[in-house]
């Protein structure tokens, strides 16, 4: 059976006694126990290296937690195997801060790959989709070409772009608007919101030092402080830097 | 006794982080066939395509490199052959002479050195780019495996180049090797080659396939490994391949060792002197 056929539908995500420290270092996150709430924009706020990176790499399963659990619908990630996760997996589209895209491949088949590699629709639909994405964001004259031959704002925006073509029901943007530009933040926001309104991209997390970009939705913020997350109402005096 | 413990203790020391060592690449083979196995989006042709570009990088490209070094190694042993033997009155022992010490010994061992030196950096440092441009953590975050993805195509190739490389090598300087050095000595071909040929038996066949298909497998998987282990850094990559060539030419060469020991315990074993 076509995986596309066994893609789950993610209701909730939540930590359970979740900590997470990179190698030799002190932990990022200390027993979290938290729920994330659903079907909403949520603009993860901290001080600069407090985690938003972090937790946006263990609700996309980049990261796994170094002690307690991540829950998808009360699945726990870290018990699944590459290819049970690959059924969520593909419900998530994950955006870099920096790096991220294919360097043998050009910006077109960057965007191509996750639909083509697991036949997620047809091909001749699959390039159609691109192409639509292709000409929106202008990007005819750049679409043949490596990454390394493009400016800095379009590989951040193909990188963008490639989490979105899947149409996925999460969407994690790490630092989405460095680089992109006033015009086509606006023009990135308005394909987010289409993806919402259509019912098919339903919770979205993002970290951004960015107010002007965030202006562009109704968001919900929750802060990482000292290694644990709060919602904005609850905890309005925890400190964030930069913003 | 201090100094004796301290010894004792380096050595155990340096002896479990090798086995550890293997023990993890070996671990890593296991789950990049598993994944291979488990991937059902990937399919035969996207194998295939990376397989065919890695047999053309480390085996095609190879070819001039290899010629080169297969004729001076060939003319050499020949030369060196046909001079010492004679000398000795066992001419008609060149055949078994060059299968010994070509096709059996050197030719596994310098196709070898020369894929490590080509495409073992290559490799290596692509990888380990991969790792640093975060290209391996996109492919996870699109549910691609990139164990079967990079790994396993990229072991199967080396190991079809390796094998490929050094039977060309064991032909080009067995035969072009003769040519080459034809106007210094005066052996006839037909005694060349029938030589050559009395002294070929089916032990070399398998010590060919068993000393060119691992070599190829360790070769890959090491350099696979290394390159995957850079952390974050572009700096990490130069030294993660300086890693990968270092442990390619111990593990090759210590696997070499250990199967012409073991053939010659058998050769041995089959005379009854064992």
């Amino acid at each position: 059976m076509a995986i596309r056929e066994n893609i789950k539908s993610i209701k909730s995500l939540r930590f359970e006694g979740l900590t997470f420290n990179h190698e030799g270092s002190d932990p990022t996150l200390k027993n979290v126990d938290f729920e994330f709430p659903s079907e909403k924009v949520i603009w993860l706020k901290s001080a600069e290296g407090a985690g938003k990176s972090t937790v946006l790499q263990l609700l996309a399963g980049l990261l796994m937690p170094s002690s307690g659990s991540y829950l998808i619908n009360d699945d726990k990630v870290g018990d699944m195997t590459f290819e049970e996760f690959l059924t969520y997996r593909l419900a998530i589209g994950y955006t870099f801060d920096y790096g991220g895209l294919i360097n043998n491949r050009s910006i077109q088949d960057n965007l191509l790959l996750p639909l083509h590699y697991h036949e997620l629709i047809p091909p001749k639909d699959a390039k159609a989709r691109v192409d639509q994405y292709i000409k929106r964001f202008e990007l005819e004259k750049f679409k043949h070409e490596r990454p390394a031959h493009v400016p800095g704002r379009v590989r951040k925006l193909t990188c963008l772009l490639r989490a979105l073509v899947i149409q996925p029901q999460m969407l994690l943007m790490d630092d989405p608007s460095v680089g992109l530009g006033a015009e086509t933040s606006h023009l990135f926001s308005e394909v987010i919101n289409e993806q919402q309104d259509s019912g098919t991209l339903k919770h979205i997390l993002l970290s951004t030092y960015d107010e002007n970009f965030m202006s562009l939705f109704n968001y919900d913020i929750i802060h990482i402080d000292g290694g644990n997350l709060y919602f904005q109402e609850e905890e309005n005096t925890k400190k964030v830097a930069n913003l | 006794m201090n100094y004796i413990l301290g010894t004792i203790d380096s050595m155990g020391r340096f002896v479990t982080s090798n086995l550890e060592y293997t023990l993890r690449v070996l671990l890593m083979v296991y789950l990049s066939i598993r994944a291979t196995i488990n991937d059902h989006a990937q399919g035969v042709r996207q194998i295939f395509s990376v397989i065919a570009a890695q047999v053309y990088f480390t085996g095609f490209q190879a070819l001039p490199l290899v010629s080169v070094l297969a004729l001076c190694t060939g003319s050499v042993l020949i030369l060196q052959g046909m001079g010492n033997l004679t000398l000795l009155g066992g001419g008609d022992m060149i055949g078994s002479f060059l299968i010994v010490v070509l096709s059996r010994e050197a030719a596994p061992l310098l196709t070898a050195l020369v894929v490590i030196a080509r495409s073992g950096t290559a490799v290596a440092s692509e990888i380990g780019n991969m790792r640093a441009n975060r290209e391996i953590e996109a492919l996870e975050s699109m549910g691609i495996n990139p164990l079967s993805f990079i790994v396993f195509p990229r072991v199967i190739g080396g190991v079809i180049s390796v094998l490929c490389l050094s039977f060309y090598f064991n032909v080009v300087a067995l035969i072009g090797g003769f040519f080459v050095t034809k106007f210094l000595h005066g052996m006839p071909f037909s005694f060349y080659s029938e030589s050559l040929l009395r002294a070929f038996s089916k032990e070399d066949v398998y010590e060919f396939f068993l000393k060119n298909s691992f070599s190829g497998m360790i070769i890959f998987v090491i350099c696979c490994y290394q390159g995957l282990s850079v952390k974050k850094s572009p700096h990490e990559v130069p030294q993660v391949t300086t890693q990968a060539v270092v442990k390619c030419v111990i593990y090759v060469t210590v696997f070499n060792l250990t199967v012409t020991a073991l053939f010659y315990l058998n050769q041995l074993r089959q005379l009854g002197v064992l």
